[in-house]
């Protein structure tokens, strides 16, 4: 089974590879924006079953070190957008997506293999539906930025290289919305069930640490309630949507990193 | 054999003497007929479009086509003769080839990469047909010129982008919203290119269309036109082959999108609503409205900030506003307003301008790919040369007649092997007899039709093509 990993292990970047090139052509070239990517689903199922092998190899979920994490975060970004693409039948975005996507998996192929595996235990599953809500509300980020500028481009008649590259303002709006919702799903979640699955167990991430983590959660889950309850009660426009979601992000990536180097 | 084609465009001269050249189709069919009847061009076909009259023409052998033809026009159409032959042009052989491809490709067009050309040419194509005067050799050109069409279509930028001021719109469209089914357009006033932007809204699949004048008769007669237009576009839809439907969606090239997601959708098949108010109306309904195209006459500005702003207010709401009028006739503070989105002509002339760079960059790939459909079918043409093809056919008569001994040898003994290759070297050449005997035949009238048809059917019967390469 090892062989079997380390092959699709390196195989999984060149896969990544081959489907940003192709988004990349629809970008560039300005072809099949509206026909949804037949080989997207494939490659994320290859993904998926090398991470299952990998678990059911190491007895324990792959989230035991920071390449195995970033593994599970390409496949969850890729695993969003995929959402996205489906339902927006839109791929123009794609190259955005799949260039983070690419970069995550590339560094994790690249050091999985030295890297030794901590043990961890089930319990940490727990992080998955975090890693799922993270991912979500870094596309709605991507997602918002484009709305904002295709929103300032057709406003200022700025007919640039984005123009007619970019899908429609109305689809941006739509994709950042879903994308920035299953973030709330997935982060409400993650906060509910943490308690109840490390409440008679101890873990081995310390106090400071969880700490940070409850508290970057808790900012979070609040700056996208404003946004899901403002969207759901008060209609509130696209425009006003992505701009939470990208200020939001901004807003948890500085609080992770200062909670990083406070704890 | 000789293919030539004589024509003028509008490169060669000016319109009155193009409007004198024209042959809608019933002349055309006319001189096609007249062309079979006398028997000096095998093959013939007419390309009549608004910037274009060509005839193409397949002939035994080199002559004067050119005077010989404007004798039969100027006949039809009982004009005065020609004297200058100078606005004509007259292409034979692969330039022939290279100028219906250029024309195929959209690059001899005026407006370059408009694809319309691709449909004009098929018309052409079927008249011939019909006329019998197509056959092996312009079937086989045409098809092949279909094919670099869409070729130049697929792997080049040539088509993109809207390059006038009424598909624009569509254009503009198509960024702010990702479908226009269920939308609602509303023109206010009658210009002409206001129209046939609304036109090309509607082939998108808009569900709505107000239409606002001063008059109040005008705009309902407008919007029972454009009912009319629809219904019978509806009724064609249903009728004309799914080919023709394609022509008609690449003109949207939102509708263009969810065509190729589903497959099914066209824009003529959405039921239309369409109803007339006066231009003080406009406020009322401007809530609902999703696209505004304004055209009117009116000196003052129509849509002021303080008559409408109240109404738009709905942000999730967007508004795209078109104002084609000089003087415009929107306040340009009501784009503004966080939903609005304004254009005025200028803005249109703008994209308009940009598209029609872009395309020009486009130019020389698709110059690449005429040069190599030209090559291609200067290979396909040399291919149907009799004593090549006879060659080639011993040749692989030879290789078979090969292969067979080396297979079956080793079962005869040694003092049989001589007779066994004379056995099959005799029976190779009685059967290449009668089909060599035919090739030779034709190589005496190597300028028939029928001879070029037989001696391509033969390369393919025994994929000489093939051999060919191996050599």
């Amino acid at each position: 089974m090892s062989s079997l990993l380390i092959i699709v292990n390196w195989l999984l970047p060149l896969l990544y590879l081959v489907l940003l090139v192709d988004y990349g052509a629809t970008f560039f070239l300005r072809t099949k924006a509206q026909i949804r990517n037949p080989w997207l689903a494939p490659v994320l199922c290859v993904h998926a079953f090398f991470l299952v092998l990998r678990s059911i190899h190491f007895g324990q979920p792959p989230l035991g070190n920071v390449y195995e994490i970033f593994s599970v975060l390409a496949l969850s970004t890729g695993a969003v957008y995929a959402v996205v693409e489906f339902v927006g039948r839109d791929r123009r975005s794609g190259i955005f997506v799949f260039l983070l996507v690419f970069l995550f998996q590339y560094t994790s192929s690249s050091f999985l293999g030295a890297s030794s595996t901590q043990s961890t235990g089930w319990a940490r599953l727990h992080v998955v539906p975090a890693l799922v809500a993270y991912t979500a509300f870094a596309i709605a980020a991507i997602y918002g930025l484009l709305h904002i500028l295709a929103q300032r481009n057709l406003k200022q008649h700025h007919f640039g290289m984005l123009f007619d590259r970019l899908p429609p303002l109305d689809l941006l709006g739509r994709m950042t919305w879903y994308a920035l919702f299953s973030g709330f799903v997935f982060i409400t979640i993650t906060i509910v069930t943490g308690p109840l699955l490390f409440s008679h167990q101890a873990t081995d991430v310390p106090d400071a640490k969880l700490t940070a983590k409850i508290v970057v959660g808790s900012i979070a889950w609040l700056i996208y309630v404003v946004a899901v309850l403002g969207k759901l009660l008060g209609k509130w426009p696209s425009r006003r949507i992505s701009s939470i979601a990208v200020t939001g992000f901004v807003v948890i990536m500085i609080l992770l990193i200062v909670s990083g180097i406070l704890s | 054999m000789e293919i030539s084609v004589i024509g003028i465009n509008h490169r060669s001269a000016p319109v009155d003497v193009r409007e004198r050249f024209a042959l809608p189709s019933d002349l055309a069919k006319k001189l096609l007929r007249t062309i079979r009847a006398e028997k000096i061009f095998s093959e013939a076909l007419v390309l009549d479009t608004c910037n274009r009259t060509e005839v193409y023409l397949v002939s035994k052998a080199k002559q004067d086509s050119l005077r010989h033809l404007l004798g039969h026009i100027t006949q039809l159409k009982q004009a005065s003769p020609v004297t200058d032959t100078s606005l004509f042009y007259h292409h034979q052989g692969l330039d022939m080839v290279r100028h219906l491809f250029r024309v195929a490709g959209t690059l001899d067009s005026q407006m370059v990469g408009e694809h319309q050309i691709l449909g004009q040419l098929k018309n052409a194509y079927r008249l011939a047909l019909d006329a019998g005067t197509a056959r092996f050799l312009l079937n086989k050109l045409l098809h092949w010129a279909f094919r670099v069409g869409k070729r130049v279509q697929t792997q080049t930028q040539l088509g993109r982008g809207s390059v006038s001021i009424a598909t624009s719109a569509v254009e503009l469209a198509g960024q702010v919203f990702s479908k226009l089914s269920g939308k609602t357009v509303l023109l206010a006033g009658a210009g002409e290119t206001a129209e046939l932007a609304a036109q090309a809204l509607l082939r998108c699949g808009v569900s709505e269309l107000i239409v606002a004048n001063r008059t109040l008769s005008r705009a309902e007669r407008l919007a029972e036109d454009f009912l009319q237009n629809r219904r019978a576009k509806n009724l064609k839809a249903k009728t004309v082959c799914p080919a023709s439907l394609d022509e008609q969606n690449k003109v949207c090239p939102v509708l263009a999108g969810q065509k190729a997601e589903d497959g099914s959708s066209t824009g003529s098949e959405q039921p239309l609503r369409a109803r007339a108010i006066g231009l003080d109306a406009i406020p009322s309904v401007i809530g609902g409205v999703d696209l505004l195209i304004c055209s009117t006459g009116s000196t003052e500005p129509l849509l002021t900030y303080q008559n409408v702003a109240g109404f738009l207010r709905h942000e999730n709401h967007p508004l795209l506003i078109i104002d084609i009028s000089v003087p415009r006739n929107v306040e340009a503070r009501l784009g503004e307003l966080p939903n609005v989105f304004l254009y005025n002509i200028d803005d249109l002339d703008l994209l308009v301008a940009r598209n029609l760079e872009r395309r020009r960059e486009e130019i020389p790939r698709a110059e690449a790919i005429i040069d190599d459909e030209v090559e291609q079918f200067g290979k396909w043409l040399d291919s149907l040369q009799v004593a090549p093809t006879i060659k080639l056919l011993q040749r692989r008569f030879a290789q078979l007649q090969e292969a067979q001994i080396s297979r079956y040898g080793r079962k005869f003994a040694s003092s049989d092997q001589k007779e066994l290759e004379e056995f099959s070297r005799g029976l190779c050449s009685k059967m290449l007899h009668k089909p060599v005997a035919f090739l030779r035949e034709l190589a005496t009238d190597s300028a028939n039709s029928e001879g070029l048809a037989a001696v391509d059917t033969i390369r393919r019967m025994f994929d000489l093509d093939s051999l060919e390469e191996q050599k």
